[in-house]
């Protein structure tokens, strides 16, 4: 015996909407039919919750699953059509234009959540810029590419005079604040047509569709790399400003899929190399997740110094200026003044 | 909390197919529609009764979410659930309509379901895992990354306020039921 009603009597009540909804555990159910017998209020309740339940029943339908199931492959044709209506796509770019093409998918997204509220647009986020701002930004971040590319400039923001002589960080930074005040004086949705076309351009052009036109170096923003590398640059940027976008308006941008991420930490790690200069002692990098791998900095003839862990998107936001040197999560042996280079290098490079 | 560490079995999934849907990678919608959009079509045919109104909700819910995938958060409950949810409240939207305009078909219950998409989203999306995807209040629990206690007092709360506003104009002496 031992066997107390009242005793069990909350937990058992607890249950009952699961179990008139046919929702609990099969160990549970003797317990609960035997309760329910000895148990009035159980009773009752259970055939309040019950009647409920049956309500949403609605009455007895006969069962279509046949129909269902032919209808469903004309129905995943019908959607699949109506997704390529729906969102721009590119047939097959090559493998270092597809991280773009992906990042470029992700913010015309994240822009069609301002459908409607165009006070949204005003939303501040990095830098002095908000909505519209970040946008023109990239629209001056796309442009050196579009124009080194043959493409014809996608906004009237007439160029200063900063001269060609000026160092690129000058010439760029300019550059975006011209873009950025004169797409302010014209509707957001009209600078984000043009960052769209203009993305969308490059993305159409054969240096994105084919690996052999887009092996070519090329010098834009400081740094004499294959145009490959330039698309892949390009993701990197727009893919952070999205992020950036993402968190003013309260949406969660995720990470880049991992092979497009690794196109992007093998770029950061490049970068870091270059930067880091004479006078290094080598660092071995262990870059974790799938988009990761293990480079060693600094000149490789050396003994390895010291060793680091990073995130592969941790480096990528230390790189992108968006996180620094104390926030990235990582592992660290050895000399710890040489790993500590790694990353106050790596920070510096605040690029973006 | 992590919704993986609570089980193994909890699909990341839905995180990976966000990423793909969010990033324009067509294949991720056609295996939400592989996944899901047979449940959509129950959940929209049981409010609707209609075989060919119900499609056409499923056809707008996926769009829906390819159209627009930051509307969908991982963080913040299942894919399953969400679609469910969506599937629902535009099936009750069109029989709303139908009311309106007098063209409710007959055997549609759109009281219950009007009442359904009006409870609060958490206890919703128990709900909807329990009653349309034939969950465990378990698995909807693994699910949904919130404690097994917290999803059945969400699945109580749910149905006795359903209970509630369905039942006819309470009677105290009987209510109480001395």
């Amino acid at each position: 015996m031992g066997w107390d009603p009242a005793e069990e009597h909350p937990e058992i009540a607890e249950l009952l909407a699961a179990w008139a909804l046919d929702a609990v555990m099969s160990g549970d159910a003797e317990r609960i039919r035997a309760h329910v017998e000895d148990c009035a209020d159980c009773a009752e309740e259970l055939g309040r919750l019950r009647e409920a339940v049956h309500r949403l029943d609605g009455p007895p339908a006969a069962p279509a699953k046949g129909a269902r199931r032919g209808a469903d492959k004309v129905g995943r044709g019908r959607l699949m059509a109506a997704a390529r209506a729906a969102r721009t796509g590119h047939d097959a770019p090559a493998a270092h234009a597809a991280p773009y093409a992906a990042a470029v998918a992700s913010l015309e997204a994240l822009l069609r959540e301002l459908d409607g509220t165009p006070a949204r647009w005003g939303t501040p986020v990095v830098h002095d810029w908000d909505v519209q701002g970040t946008v023109a930004h990239l629209v001056a971040a796309d442009e050196p590419l579009a124009e080194r590319l043959g493409m014809l400039p996608v906004t009237r923001a007439e160029a200063g005079g900063t001269g060609d002589a000026a160092p690129w960080e000058v010439r760029w930074a300019a550059r975006t604040e011209e873009v950025v005040a004169y797409e302010h004086t014209r509707p957001p949705t009209e600078t984000a047509e043009a960052w769209r076309t203009q993305a969308h351009g490059l993305l159409d052009l054969p240096e994105a569709r084919a690996e052999e036109p887009a092996s070519l170096p090329t010098a834009l923003m400081g740094k004499r790399l294959p145009v490959a590398d330039h698309y892949v640059i390009r993701a990197f940027e727009t893919w952070i400003h999205t992020r950036d976008i993402g968190r003013a308006l309260g949406l969660t941008v995720p990470s880049p899929p991992s092979v497009h991420l690794q196109r992007l930490v093998v770029l950061a790690v490049r970068i870091v190399d270059l930067a880091l200069g004479d006078g290094t002692r080598p660092v071995l990098l262990g870059v974790e997740g799938a988009a990761g791998g293990d480079w060693v900095l600094g000149p490789a003839a050396e003994p390895v110094a010291a060793e680091l862990v990073l995130d592969a998107v941790d480096l990528c936001l230390l790189v992108g200026g968006r996180l620094t040197p104390q926030e990235v999560s990582r592992g660290q042996a050895g000399d710890a003044a040489a790993a500590q280079h790694v990353l106050a290098t790596a920070a510096s490079l605040a690029w973006l | 909390m992590d919704r993986r560490a609570a089980s193994p079995s909890t699909p990341p999934r839905d995180e990976d197919l966000h990423r793909r849907l969010v990033y324009g990678d067509e294949s991720a919608l056609g295996e939400a529609y592989d996944a899901f959009g047979g449940l959509a079509h129950a959940v929209a045919h049981r409010v609707t009764r209609s075989t060919h109104t119900a499609e056409e909700v499923v056809q707008e819910v996926l769009t829906h979410l390819w159209a627009r995938p930051y509307a969908f958060d991982p963080a913040r409950g299942s894919l399953r659930a969400w679609l469910s949810m969506q599937a629902h409240r535009r099936a009750v939207d069109r029989m709303s309509e139908a009311a309106g305009c007098g063209t409710l078909p007959a055997g549609t219950a759109l009281l219950p379901h009007a009442a359904l998409a009006e409870l609060p989203p958490a206890q919703r999306q128990v709900l909807h895992l329990a009653y349309f995807a034939g969950r465990t209040y378990r698995q909807a629990a693994v699910e949904l990354g919130i404690p097994e206690g917290t999803a059945k007092t969400r699945l109580r709360v749910a149905l006795r306020s359903l209970a509630d506003r369905l039942a006819d104009p309470p009677d105290p002496a009987v209510e109480k039921g001395m």
